[in-house]
Parts: C-alpha cells; sequence; structure tokens
C-alpha cells in the first residue's frame, strides 16, 4: 500500500519540487554579490552534477557490485546497474552543457583543462564505454559481470572528481557545502533553494530510473514472449 | 515428419547482425579508450595544477624565467587601468608580494577589484616582476552572499 502510494507520488512530488526550484531560483532568491543574476544557475548546475556523480553513478556502482556479491546476485540488480548508468549519462552529459555554459560568462571560456572539468569528462567518457561494453557481449551473465566490474573500476574516478578542487589548483571553485571544515558559504534563502534542488533532481533521477526499468522489463518480456512464440511456431510446422 | 520438399531443414548460418553490432561495439570501445588516454595525457598529467599563485611563481621565479603559464592572484582594488586593447592592473598573492599584469584582450564580464584572476601569460624578462598576460580568467570564490542593492554606496556613486 505504501510502496504503491511512494510510487504514484514520486512524478507528481518531482514535478511540484522542480517547479519549486525554478520559483525560488528565479524570481524569490536574490541575485549575489559578485556573480549577479548569474548565481540562479547554481540552482541548476550543481544538483545535476550530484545526481550524476554521486547519486546515480553510485546507484549503477553499488548495484553492480551487489551483483558481483553472490548472495545478492540477481538479474534486478544487473537490470537497476544498466538503467542507473544510462540515466548517469545523461545527467553527466548536462553536467558539462551546464557548467560550460556557467562558465563562460563567470571564468570567460567555455571550458578550461583543469582537474575537476577533465576528470568529469572522463567519468563521461566511462560511461559511454559501459555502455558500449554491454553491447559487446551477447551472454548475459557474462555481460552483467564485465559491465559490474568496469563499474567498479571507474568508480574510483568520483572521489578524485571530488577532492580535485582540494588537491591541485583549478579554475574551477572549491565546495560550498560538503567542505573539509564544515563551513557552509552559501547564505540565506539561496542555500534553502540549494537544498531544494538537490532533493528535486535526485528525485527526479529516481523517477527516470523507474521508468527505465519497466521499459527494460517490457523489452525483456518482449523479446522472451516473440522468442516463446517463434518456439511454437517451430512445433506447429513440425506437426504438420 | 515434416515433409523435406516443403520445409528446408538444411543448416543455415546464424544472421550476421549481432556479430557486425557486435564489432562495432568493440570499435567505440577502442576509440573510447583512445579519447580517455588522450584526456588523461592532455588534460591532467600536463596541468594537473592549472595555475601557479603568486606565491608559488616566486618561489620558483628563477625557473620560470619568461615561459608562459597561468598566474593566480587576486586584483588590488584601485589599480585597474582598462585600455583598448585589454587591461591592466595590480595582482596580489597570499603574504602581500604583488605583481603588475599587462593583459591583452578584454577581460571577462564578472573581471573587477578584490576577485581572484588567472592570467595565461609570461614575466617580460627573466628578472622582471612585471607579467605580460594574453587571457584573463575570473576564478570566483566558493562564497555565494546576497547583494544588497541601496546598502552601501562608494564614494564614487557605484553600489556594491
Amino acid at each position: 500500500m505504501i510502496k504503491q502510494l511512494s510510487q504514484r507520488l514520486l512524478g507528481p512530488v518531482t514535478l511540484v519540487l522542480l517547479a519549486l526550484t525554478l520559483w525560488l531560483g528565479l524570481w524569490v532568491t536574490p541575485p549575489d554579490k559578485v556573480q549577479g543574476n548569474l548565481v540562479r544557475l547554481l540552482y541548476v548546475h550543481p544538483a545535476i552534477a550530484w545526481v550524476a556523480l554521486y547519486v546515480s553513478f553510485g546507484t549503477a556502482a553499488i548495484a553492480g557490485a551487489l551483483y558481483l556479491w553472490k548472495r545478492t546476485r540477481s538479474e534486478l540488480m544487473d537490470r537497476i546497474a544498466y538503467c542507473a548508468m544510462e540515466v548517469s549519462t545523461v545527467f553527466i552529459i548536462l553536467t558539462l552543457i551546464t557548467g560550460s555554459i556557467w562558465g563562460r560568462p563567470t571564468w570567460g571560456v567555455w571550458w578550461a583543462w583543469d582537474a575537476r572539468l577533465t576528470s568529469t569528462a572522463i567519468l563521461g567518457l566511462f560511461e559511454l564505454a559501459y555502455l558500449a561494453l554491454r553491447r559487446a557481449n551477447d551472454d548475459s551473465d557474462l555481460r552483467a559481470r564485465r559491465s559490474a566490474v568496469f563499474a567498479i573500476i571507474a568508480a574510483i574516478n568520483v572521489p578524485i572528481i571530488h577532492f580535485s578542487v582540494d588537491w591541485w589548483n583549478t579554475l574551477h571553485q572549491g565546495a560550498s557545502v560538503f567542505t573539509e571544515d564544515g563551513k557552509i558559504t552559501v547564505h540565506g534563502s539561496m542555500l534553502v533553494t540549494l537544498f531544494i534542488s538537490l532533493f528535486a533532481f535526485t528525485l527526479l533521477f529516481f523517477w527516470l530510473l523507474r521508468a527505465r526499468y519497466r521499459l527494460e522489463v517490457l523489452r525483456d518480456e518482449k523479446y522472451q514472449s516473440s522468442l516463446d512464440e517463434a518456439l511454437a511456431q517451430r512445433r506447429r510446422e513440425g506437426v504438420h | 515428419m515434416p515433409d523435406a520438399d516443403v520445409f528446408d531443414v538444411t543448416p543455415v548460418a546464424a544472421p550476421p547482425t549481432k556479430r557486425r553490432s557486435r564489432w562495432r561495439s568493440i570499435g567505440v570501445l577502442v576509440v573510447l579508450a583512445l579519447a580517455i588516454v588522450a584526456l588523461l595525457s592532455q588534460g591532467l598529467l600536463h596541468s594537473l595544477n592549472y595555475f601557479e599563485t603568486i606565491d608559488q611563481a616566486m618561489s620558483s621565479r628563477a625557473k620560470l624565467g619568461t615561459e608562459t603559464f597561468r598566474l593566480e592572484g587576486v586584483v588590488v582594488a584601485h589599480t585597474i587601468d582598462r585600455t583598448s586593447t585589454g587591461a591592466s592592473f595590480w595582482m596580489s598573492g597570499g603574504h602581500g608580494e604583488k605583481i603588475f599584469v599587462s593583459a591583452h584582450g578584454t577581460p571577462p564580464q564578472l573581471f573587477q577589484a578584490n576577485i581572484p584572476v588567472v592570467v595565461e601569460g609570461h614575466f617580460t624578462s627573466d628578472t622582471s616582476n612585471r607579467f605580460y598576460g594574453t587571457q584573463i580568467l575570473v576564478k570566483h570564490t566558493a562564497s555565494y552572499i546576497a547583494a544588497h542593492p541601496n546598502r552601501v554606496k562608494a564614494p564614487n556613486g557605484t553600489v556594491r
């Protein structure tokens, strides 16, 4: 009952929170002292990057690890890993696009080869490689195991991306919220809107993941039913 | 028993689509692997540190000579002189050391006093502390503070 209700509410709640983020971000929150109205990208870019790096890629890597562990090995885990990685790829592309749009007026360039941007682009390539790897294998178990191992190896890049702004001199700013010393450098209603956007985009990810998962199940069912139908047809041919 | 004349039961090869698709995927994987290696070598290994701070540059001043690199510092207030070809200003480091920068090209729209900038260029001579820049980039901080229009007015009438 609760599960059904939460599944039904996921979409509407996500849309309401995204609308709230839009309203707060565009009309309620003030312009920044230095960046002026460019600060409104603060309610889009970090949330998309949060989902791309931690939520969706994390889901894919954890589901992959659970598939590798014999006690939790199931088709469900492999499907979740695959679907999460597909959604993550969309989010990482959006991260690079929104970052570029923000970078041009603030930094003065669309792109810089600094450690944060380059390592994020590398993660995007890893994700594309993961999707290509899945298509290169016909055996479902082998495909699931190989892609799970690949996702776990690629996950090494996530802490590199996260700490790149602390380890090296980067053009990209350091952390504003999850800082090493716990200080938050985003003030007032800007911070509240930032947190709402993080929550809204996280829910958006789970909504998309659920839709993508159902599509994958339907595709498998269709494949199985067409296979059964083909076998039945061959049997009928054999009887005649 | 099926009639052999009606049903052709000769073994046939599997359609080549799957195999072709598989090789295409392997080709994509190879291209992506090359792209990752290229990004690692160009982006990370050559410039893990995107810039040198003024303190870092001054400590390795002799080694840097007149080679091109990116220098980071904070724009000193009241020193910006915008020209038709670019801008000149003083930049300060964490320990108070200052370098005069003369940069060519239009600065980014956020370029202003008291903010960190990264200037790509080189020192004008082996011993000089004057820096010639070919590009100015603004490195905004991680702080987001609301602007309060009309709260503070500078003597020249500008609102900050």
